[in-house]
């Protein structure tokens, strides 16, 4: 993926793809649990929103890192229920803009497939019906 | 592999009218669909449309998906269902999982119509079954025939919220509450509107606390939160549910166009990772387009034009159209999605509340902290005239791309003019006849016949009706005020309905003179109540 900066677009751009990375020398003050902490984020994976604030203190800065520190946003359903949720918390846990964070990556297959499906390759004379 | 012209991802409204576009322009188009049936959320959507006679206002959403559909037919696009796209890779190359095989297909552009995702939130109990999303609760109900609770709390005052909620009234339910973070509702006031008059009250500046239950949900505890969004101690309130509905925003579903290196934004006012394109969809990969959700969440009527846009514009980039036809065609559909994206609610207006309408109307704060216009505010609007015998007061206060009462009227009783946002005005000088086809006509349910003066003290109101059973004439019952308080006695005088109403009825109730202008719903005595009173 490029770094580049992204054009304007035509709505009017409001984040360019990949922020500047945080500075990560900056503390963060002590872990302060909270009442929510069991609040499950992530279902798929069942990861809790205190489990996604303990991993921010424990130095994971970046959604990327949190993903595969805690595995967050890569069951079934790839993030697309929490992925915003656990953006807000890190960004809240941060003190940062959710803006700030780096958007997660897109990798096939975009829905969850068996393996034997995967590797089962439609034979070539087999695609006269599409 | 196989290769054709155009691969659509997404046969909902948007892919669906890209796919036709460009089959009319003689391309070969395939459309590949995860569902097992095609059009997307439209045939979820049994509401009347807004917008104008070119949006297909006035009909009702799965209505215009069976026109697609048949429309797609005739043009010979060829719609592959059960069909999950799992990649989009170089060279416009998407891997299809179809049953139990993978196979490839590559097309000279590729338009990706995948449409969006509901959002989530996480509060304590938001895993118990009985939270389910609006999508959820639309599909079990509209497509499935599954009333999804008996007692349901809706959270978010959006279009997607005040639509559902109305259809979990439809459905039999009760819905205790709409309530919403946000200090003011969010979606068009006519919907919100429907519900305050069947007595759903709306909590603004409120969120849930805690879904209760063990197994299931049997409670939910809401709070009013303060400026940081926290709870306000002692504000909490609980209700008894079996059900609570989630309509808190679309995502979109952006995935496929990012793994292909488009360039994406984030943008909150598009709801999310978007790609950066330009007006006809294309993105910042050659021959990758996109259009509808996936590209910035708006509504069913501007995704179909948007792939009508990308349609017509990726025949050109193919050399499927001479390019002077393209430009007008293209120029024809960007007045029509310029139409719909102007008023209160056009996306540019997001997040801002106007003190006055286009005309100079004070905008009803009544309406946008509490659902409904008091009986002063209403007043105010051109639609709401006082007259002798029966006449349209028509209860639209809002400036949203709306115009099907105006056609509606044969005896031109109905004024909006060429701006499609512009407030109806009532005619003074015209007759109405009572035909009541405004009253069918209006997609937002606020227009009302009224006789402020029936004669012995009475008036009679009518007023669209969709709810089963249908009251019968002289069934007795209490009429309604906006707000859904019980002000009066009122009896069913007469129920209309003709195949030009679509499935609305027409009922007029005969109410005390007082109440004219402020009674507006029916409520059916309960069974025995009637008894009693016959005994």
């Amino acid at each position: 993926m490029s770094d580049e900066a992204v054009r304007m677009t035509t709505n009017g751009a409001s984040r360019s793809f990949s922020p500047a990375p945080l500075d990560r020398s900056r503390g963060l003050g002590d872990f302060v649990p909270a009442p929510d902490e069991d609040v499950l984020v992530c279902r798929c994976e069942e990861v809790t929103k205190g489990d996604i604030r303990r991993a921010v203190h424990d130095g994971m800065y970046t959604m990327t890192e949190v993903r595969r520190y805690l595995r967050v946003g890569m069951g079934l359903c790839q993030g697309q229920s929490c992925t915003k949720l656990v953006r807000r918390i890190m960004a809240a846990e941060l003190g940062v803009s959710p803006a700030a964070l780096d958007a997660e990556t897109s990798r096939a297959p975009m829905r969850p497939v068996e393996m034997r499906v995967l590797g089962n390759e439609e034979a070539a004379g087999g695609a006269d019906a599409r | 592999m196989n290769r054709h012209d155009l691969i659509v991802i997404g046969a909902g409204p948007s892919g669906l009218s890209a796919a036709i576009e460009a089959a009319h322009a003689g391309m070969d188009v395939v459309v590949f669909d995860e569902n097992a049936r095609p059009g997307g959320q439209l045939f979820k959507q049994i509401h009347k449309f807004f917008g104008s006679k070119e949006h297909h206002a006035k009909v009702r959403g799965f209505r215009i998906g069976d026109e697609l559909l048949k429309e797609a037919d005739a043009a010979g696009v060829r719609v592959e269902l059960d069909s999950s796209v799992l990649g989009l890779y170089p060279d416009r190359e998407v891997v299809v999982r179809h049953g139990d095989e993978v196979f490839h297909a590559k097309g000279d552009a590729v338009l990706v119509a995948t449409g969006a995702s509901e959002n989530t939130l996480g509060f304590p109990g938001w895993t118990l079954p009985g939270v389910i999303g609006a999508g959820a609760a639309q599909t079990m109900m509209n497509l499935h025939g599954v009333r999804p609770g008996d007692r349901v709390l809706m959270l978010g005052s959006g279009n997607v919220g005040l639509v559902v909620g109305f259809q979990l009234l439809q459905a039999g339910c009760e819905v205790v509450g709409v309530v919403d973070a946000a200090p003011r509702v969010g979606g068009y006031g006519v919907h919100a509107a429907k519900l305050a008059r069947c007595g759903v009250p709306f909590y603004l500046s409120h969120t849930i606390v805690s879904a209760e239950g063990s197994d299931h949900v049997t409670g939910v505890t809401i709070g009013e939160v303060d400026r940081s969004w926290q709870i306000v101690p002692g504000t909490e309130r609980h209700f008894d549910v079996d059900t609570i509905c989630v309509a808190v925003g679309l995502s979109p579903m952006s995935q496929l166009l990012d793994m292909a290196g488009c360039d994406m934004v984030d943008d909150p006012k598009r709801g999310g990772l978007v790609p950066v394109c330009d007006e006809s969809g294309a993105t910042s990969v050659a021959g990758i387009f996109a259009s509808g959700d996936v590209s910035g969440i708006e509504e069913a009527s501007s995704a179909m034009i948007e792939g009508r846009i990308s349609g017509a514009a990726i025949a050109d980039y193919l050399g499927y159209l001479e390019h002077e036809g393209e430009t007008r065609r293209v120029g024809e559909l960007e007045g029509s999605l310029d139409a719909l994206r102007q008023g209160m609610f056009a996306p540019k207006n997001r997040g801002t509340v106007p003190e006055r309408t286009e005309e100079g109307c004070p905008v009803s704060m009544n309406l946008l902290e509490h659902g409904f216009l008091s009986d002063d505010e209403v007043l105010a609007y051109p639609g709401v005239t006082h007259a002798k015998g029966v006449h349209a007061v028509i209860e639209c206060s809002q400036n949203i791309p709306c115009n099907p009462c105006q056609d509606a009227c044969r005896k031109g009783c109905i004024s909006i003019g060429k701006n499609i946002t512009s407030l109806p005005v009532v005619v003074g000088d015209a007759a109405c006849v009572a035909c009541g086809m405004c009253v069918a006509s209006c997609p937002g349910q606020a227009i009302f016949l009224v006789d402020e003066d029936a004669g012995d003290g009475f008036a009679t109101v009518t007023l669209p009706y969709e709810f089963l059973p249908v009251p019968s004439v002289g069934t007795r019952g209490r009429g309604l005020s906006r707000s859904g308080e019980e002000i009066c006695d009122a009896v069913v005088e007469s129920v209309r309905c003709v195949s030009a109403f679509d499935h609305t009825n027409l009922l007029t109730m005969r109410v005390p003179e007082d109440c004219a202008m402020r009674a507006r719903f029916f409520r059916p005595a309960p069974a025995d109540a009637d008894e009693e009173a016959v005994s």
